[in-house]
């Protein structure tokens, strides 16, 4: 099946010392887990919000969520099956969503 | 031509003391230590020498806030991280002028009342850094620092740091953690290091180009020193006319402010190699805007060539030539800048790791227009955020390259 969502996880040093590594891995076994055969997690170099890492975009759909702890998962996979986003994960500032989501828009990763 | 730093009859190769000696050296210590530190800063002032490592802020007047600011006691750094790719000024002064060098920073460490003052010298440079430990060896013997110098009551001691040599480690606060013995990463400013600097304590941190030219100004005085350059930029600067071997005789080249560019490449630099064209220069590499092959004339002085559209910097001229990519310049930048980012920044990390990316496509012609309009969008964002000026860098070469060279960028889109 073709891929219709992408986890961009970022692993750059921030993110990775706060357990982005380990984070990316175990959302890859919990969407596998769950048989969503249509999304996949990519690691991506740096979102430029490291202090609220780790983070993870969900593209094309453009959800962010931000501080996202090994607990979160569940919640992400869920939504990634059709429940709603999950709001708590939601605390980017719009600006900076706006400018990554028009850099993903131009097809760089 | 007569030079500041190199003036006619200075011998070639590594300088001694006796040599130094025979032409005036430390003479200008002998008579600052007669008068008050004041003076010397009066007298550094009044002819205009500005930093010689890329801000060109007034000498004077950081030599005065150093002094001024009320905590003690106060250090002097000699920063001679000297790590923009290119730049062999410092290391020719340290390795050839040491002592030059060494009065220029114990005449600085008087002006503003430093005890200790700390020479940080790139690591890889080892040939500089025995020069001037060899060097402080003489000096000492002679009297020129330690206690009691030549009989006054000032009393400086010298310690030589080896600097890491990445970019960053050269920022003048990024140096002051590496002498704290921490990571070279810059500080949020303000404060600034002439009030909260080294240890938390005022500290002046000077090029050492900057405090080369200190000795003669105090000799000669300040209207010698004014008789060089321009009326608002007064004296010379070494330029390194050496990153690439596109010229004929690449090197470091001493000459006043305000000279045409084209006297450094045409004439020192003996023009191009095998007839090749110029389709750029960029005069402070790798981070100022290309100017176009006609602004060849532009005089080598901050003002001209802020007016021009670009920066002097330090001084190291880069030149592309015809018929090269103006993209496959700007992937070595952007991959340099991105490289080179301490990691401390999120904003600095996100810019520089994107901009890389982005340029890296369109190199490799999987590029498109809407990443071509993403290069000014990340650099607006991103403007004034950072601890240091890293973060701007890697914006006036792409900027100025989209504006001058379109062709270069649109011919490698897959659609051209």
């Amino acid at each position: 099946m073709p891929v219709s969502q992408s986890c961009l996880v970022c692993q750059n040093i921030d993110c990775k010392s706060r357990g982005s590594e380990q984070l990316a891995a175990e959302l890859q076994q919990k969407i596998a887990a769950k048989g969503l055969t249509d999304v996949d997690v990519k690691p991506y170099m740096c979102f430029g919000a490291c202090q609220e890492g780790p983070n993870v975009v969900i593209y094309p759909e453009k959800n962010w969520y931000a501080h996202v702890k090994s607990e979160d998962l569940d919640d992400i996979v869920a939504h990634l099956a059709g429940a709603p986003h999950v709001q708590r994960l939601d605390t980017i500032d719009s600006s900076l969503k706006e400018l990554i989501y028009q850099l993903l828009d131009t097809g760089v990763f | 031509m007569e030079g500041i730093l190199f003036p006619k009859g200075v011998v070639e190769g590594r300088e001694g003391l006796k040599e130094y000696q025979a032409r005036g050296g430390y003479e200008a210590l002998a008579k600052a230590l007669k008068g008050s530190p004041e003076e010397v800063i009066q007298v550094v002032s009044d002819a205009g020498l500005r930093g010689h490592g890329g801000a060109g802020f007034p000498t004077g007047k950081k030599w005065q806030f150093t002094r001024e600011a009320p905590e003690q006691p106060r250090y002097l750094v000699m920063n001679g991280g000297e790590d923009e790719p290119g730049s062999r000024k410092d290391r020719v002064l340290l390795e050839n002028l040491p002592h030059l060098v060494i009065e220029g920073a114990v005449l600085g460490a008087f002006a503003i009342g430093a005890g200790k003052a700390y020479l940080y010298i790139n690591a890889k440079y080892e040939t500089a850094i025995k020069s001037i430990n060899d060097a402080l060896s003489e000096a000492k013997a002679a009297g020129y620092w330690g206690e009691k110098i030549l009989g006054s009551n000032y009393d400086l001691d010298f310690e030589i740091i080896a600097a890491p040599h990445n970019y960053v480690a050269g920022e003048d606060t990024a140096v002051l953690e590496v002498i704290e013995g921490r990571k070279p990463q810059p500080r949020q400013k303000p404060p600034f290091p002439v009030t909260v600097g080294l240890f938390g304590k005022p500290t002046s941190v000077n090029n050492v180009e900057t405090l080369a030219n200190v000795p003669r100004i105090m000799l000669k005085g300040a209207d010698w020193y004014r008789g060089f350059g321009t009326k608002d930029c007064p004296g010379t600067m070494l330029f390194s006319l050496n990153e690439t071997e596109d010229v004929n005789t690449p090197g470091i080249y001493e000459l006043p402010f305000g000279t045409p560019m084209r006297h450094l490449i045409e004439n020192c630099g003996g023009g191009m190699k095998d007839g090749k064209k110029i389709k750029a220069i960029m005069p402070a590499s790798p981070s100022s805007a290309y100017l176009p092959a006609d602004k060849i004339d532009t005089p080598l002085d901050p003002n001209a060539m802020r007016d021009a559209g670009s920066m002097l910097g330090c001084g190291v001229v880069h030149i592309v030539r015809e018929g090269d990519s103006i993209v496959d310049e700007l992937v070595r930048i952007t991959e340099f800048f991105a490289a080179e980012s301490c990691a401390q920044c999120p904003a600095c990390q996100m810019e520089t790791k994107s901009l890389a990316m982005l340029m890296k496509r369109v190199q490799q012609k999987q590029g498109n227009q809407a990443m071509l309009d993403q290069f000014g969008k990340l650099l607006a964002f991103n403007k004034g955020k950072g601890f240091c000026n890293l973060i701007a860098m890697p914006g006036p070469p792409i900027e100025s390259a989209l504006k001058l060279f379109p062709a270069d960028f649109q011919a490698l889109l897959p659609n051209a």
